[in-house]
């Protein structure tokens, strides 16, 4: 019975038991899938994400590297890749009151006592103000801009709250070097006054901005230029300065110097009277700069055809109610060297009569005297150009005169310099640039000289610095030519101020081959003892020029050579050796 | 059977995706490491090239030319190199230089592998004008003779071959007078004449053949004996500066 019950039970069971094995069989199966299935979910989850972190997020990273390194704005350099004006991530010095939680003081010691060690390290700060700031509850700049060492100094004094974030701002490592040239840029990164308005959009430019700019400063020739410059200002207690360096083949400008100058790392303090460019923005009449203008002019048109032929110069010259006077009397008669060599009014004057209002007049122009000069800064000044009388607009008697000594014209320091490049260039007038020109596109210019009035001039203001009122700047070796130019100030009586002089010293090198022209000037220079008591360009501009072109001149390849000189053997008979102005 | 065979293909294919899924798996994580370490590297970069500038920056400021003026005023005190500093070429360079001395130093000689190439550069095989054929140097000899007769005694001209061996020695040797202990006596002595004379011997003649140093032996060596003669006409042939004194405080 058992044995019967037990195989019936057997035999339902088995049949039971195929059933439920099925069932489990499929149970399991379902399970397997679900779980499988789920297993794929997850899977593709996971290779979803990974695809879509793989293939799509990393697109943006990927340019990240050209974008880390592109400066927010471009950088400018000098002619030799040397970096005048730069974006850089500098430190700032940033106050957060909040920075030991919300309540409570925020500074571990007293505000008076952060203050006074933040003097030690800032002595132009302001106590008062700092403490003002540190004791209120706003944020703020305590100060713009920190210098590294700076920064370890601000973290030695352990205060938590004053933090000094990095950030980009437009920095200028030669200091106030070049800082006319370059401007600055203010808070809201606009730049000003130099190249940095003029190329505001370049240096911006995402496409353009992560090569810099070369401009065709010499950051060496310029600090040599604002160093002399700076000392003969000091020296002759000079209310200003200029300078102006030019390369005479292509016109770049290699210096330019307008001082005192300011600092465009402070861009807060920078915008003052001073940011007043006086090489390319002030007029000046210049003087006795312009006789070689003038003698060249007569050469060129045929009026000069015999340097040895003299004009009498004893006695002043009486046109229209007008007396033309030398600064002392240089004997009977000259001849057009020795007029040059003694700074002659006189016989300049008689010169340019010879010649005619006409044709002074278009060599000025042709010189580009009559508009702004010709340079990328947006600050140009444009000329005092005197006004022609008569119908054809040529000018009177008198004014052709004064126009021929550089009186009655009034032009920039820069105006002068391209002149006289194109004086001794062999004739060609090029506009000045600060874009570093290549060699193979040098601008056409105009001729203005022929090349044999350009070699005769280039005796004649070598004679000028050998024998005449240039001496000073004979710097041995470099062949310098040049010309003094000292010339009363407009005002006080009989129109001028005869105590206020402009200094002027145009000089080129090496006259055998002229490089370079370098124009140095001082706005009311005094006698001091330093330049004997005397006023005038011989005494205080000439020994600037002297001084500086041996400093310069090899930095621009010109090398000193006493072995050669310009040939002036056919013109020094004529020259008697006398003392000039 | 044919259901279990098919049933083993599926799950054959369903192994192998897997294992291709895997594989792709693993070369996407390897993928996506390689990239995070590349990206890791370029922030490197990035951070470093910005240090660098700051660096760069920090340099340029504190060596600005202000500030080198400022140096330059106080510390060193450099000038602006005059015409005397500079040369115009190797001409300007060459005529610097003094000629040898008996006791000049030796000549600085420069290591070189093979002077023969310069050597042949500098001495050309002479061709005759007719065949185009290097001449020998027995040929050239034969054709000079003639004109040598009346100069006086002359070195023999020197091959090609052989020039091209010695002119090592040639070009970095001083013409070493070898009657060289009474001559160096008289140099460290007071009295320059002797000296003169064997400088004058020396100068004579640049082309350093060895007749021309044979007959500077001869001058050398007679010359001081002269000298010597004059001075203290009893005295030994070889000079010496006490002897040489004692006969001038004599006469």
């Amino acid at each position: 019975m058992n044995a019967l019950t037990a195989s019936a039970a057997i035999a339902s069971g088995r049949v039971r038991l195929a059933n439920v094995r099925q069932r489990s069989l499929v149970e399991a199966k379902v399970r397997v899938l679900v779980v499988a299935a789920l297993f794929a979910f997850v899977g593709l989850a996971a290779l979803i994400r990974i695809a879509q972190l793989g293939f799509f997020e990393d697109a943006p990273e990927r340019r990240s590297l050209t974008e880390a390194l592109l400066p927010p704005r471009g950088e400018i350099t000098d002619r030799n890749g040397f970096p005048l004006a730069r974006a850089f991530p500098a430190y700032a010095l940033w106050y957060n009151p909040k920075a030991l939680g919300e309540k409570g003081s925020s500074l571990v010691k007293s505000p008076e006592e952060v203050a006074k060690a933040l003097l030690q390290i800032f002595p132009d700060a302001d106590y008062n103000d700092l403490v003002r700031r540190l004791k209120s509850d706003k944020p703020s700049y305590l100060r713009r801009r920190v210098m590294p060492e700076e920064a370890n100094r601000l973290y030695a004094l352990g205060e938590p709250a004053l933090e000094f974030p990095r950030e980009n701002q437009r920095y200028y490592p030669q200091g106030s070097l070049g800082a006319h040239v370059l401007g600055y840029v203010d808070g809201e990164g606009g730049g000003h006054v130099g190249m940095e308005q003029v190329l505001e959009k370049r240096l911006l430019d995402p496409a353009q901005r992560g090569t810099p700019i070369a401009l065709s400063i010499d950051m060496r020739v310029q600090g040599a230029l604002e160093d002399e410059l700076g000392r003969g200002m000091m020296e002759t207690e000079a209310k200003g300065a200029a300078g102006v360096i030019l390369d005479v083949d292509t016109g770049e400008v290699v210096a330019l110097a307008s001082l005192p100058s300011f600092n465009p790392n402070r861009s807060d303090m920078a915008y003052n009277d001073l940011v007043f460019n006086k090489v390319t923005n002030q007029v000046y009449e210049l003087g006795s700069t312009f006789k070689p203008f003038t003698v060249a002019a007569a050469i060129d048109d045929g009026v000069i055809t015999d340097l040895s032929v003299r004009y009498p110069s004893n006695r002043p010259l009486a046109i229209g109610g007008f007396q033309i006077r030398d600064s002392h009397n240089f004997g009977a008669s000259l001849n057009v060297p020795e007029a040059l060599i003694h700074s002659s009014n006189i016989v300049t004057a008689q010169v340019a009569d010879k010649l005619g209002g006409p044709a002074l007049k278009r060599t000025m122009a042709a010189l580009g005297m009559n508009e702004r000069p010709y340079i990328e800064l947006p600050a140009r000044g444009f000329p005092l150009w005197p006004r022609g009388t008569d119908k054809n607009g040529d000018w009177a008697r008198i004014t052709t005169m004064t126009v021929s000594y550089g009186h009655g014209i009034a032009v920039t320091p820069l105006h002068l310099a391209a002149g006289y490049s194109a004086l001794v260039n062999g004739g060609i007038w090029r506009p000045a640039t600060l874009y570093k020109v290549d060699p193979a596109h040098v601008a056409a210019g105009r001729r203005v000289f022929k090349a044999s009035t350009s070699a005769r001039m280039r005796q004649l203001l070598r004679m000028i610095v050998v024998d005449g009122t240039g001496r000073s700047a004979n710097a041995q070796g470099f062949r310098v030519g040049g010309k003094t130019g000292s010339a009363e100030k407009p005002g006080g009586k009989g129109g001028y101020n005869r105590t206020s002089l402009i200094a002027t010293f145009a000089a080129a090198f090496p006259m055998d081959k002229p490089r370079y022209v370098v124009v140095a000037m001082l706005d009311e220079p005094k006698g001091t003892a330093a330049t004997s008591f005397q006023r005038t360009a011989a005494w205080n501009t000439g020994p600037i020029v002297g001084r500086l072109i041996p400093r310069i001149g090899p930095l621009l390849g010109v090398v000193p050579d006493d072995s050669r000189d310009i040939d002036i053997s056919d013109l020094s008979p004529l020259v008697g050796n006398g003392k000039g102005e | 059977m044919i259901t279990s065979a098919n049933r083993l293909r599926s799950v054959g294919w369903f192994v192998l995706l897997g294992l291709c899924f895997t594989l792709v798996l693993v070369l996407a994580f390897r993928v996506n490491a390689l990239r995070s370490r590349v990206h890791h590297a370029e922030e490197k970069i990035v951070a470093l090239k910005q240090e660098k500038l700051y660096l760069e920056t920090e340099f340029e400021t504190r060596a600005n030319q202000q500030q080198l003026k400022a140096w330059n005023d106080v510390e060193f005190g450099y000038a602006a190199p005059g015409a005397s500093q500079y040369l115009e070429g190797e001409r300007q360079l060459a005529s610097l230089s003094m000629p040898s001395t008996p006791d000049a130093p030796a000549p600085i000689r420069v290591a070189s592998m093979d002077d023969s190439v310069i050597a042949s550069a500098a001495f050309p095989a002479m061709v005759s004008p007719l065949s185009g054929k290097a001449l020998a140097s027995g040929d050239r000899k034969a054709g000079a003779s003639d004109d040598d007769a009346d100069d006086g005694p002359r070195a023999p001209r020197m091959g090609h071959a052989e020039a091209v061996e010695t002119l090592n020695d040639r070009l970095g040797k001083v013409v070493e007078v070898s009657s060289g202990k009474p001559v160096r006596a008289e140099t460290t002595s007071d009295k320059p004449r002797p000296v003169k004379a064997v400088k004058a011997s020396a100068k004579k003649d640049a082309d350093t053949s060895q007749k021309t140093a044979a007959s500077q032996k001869t001058t050398a060596k007679t010359k001081p004996v002269e000298v010597a003669n004059k001075s203290s006409a009893k005295k030994d042939t070889k000079p010496k500066a006490g002897t040489r004194k004692e006969a001038k405080a004599t006469t």
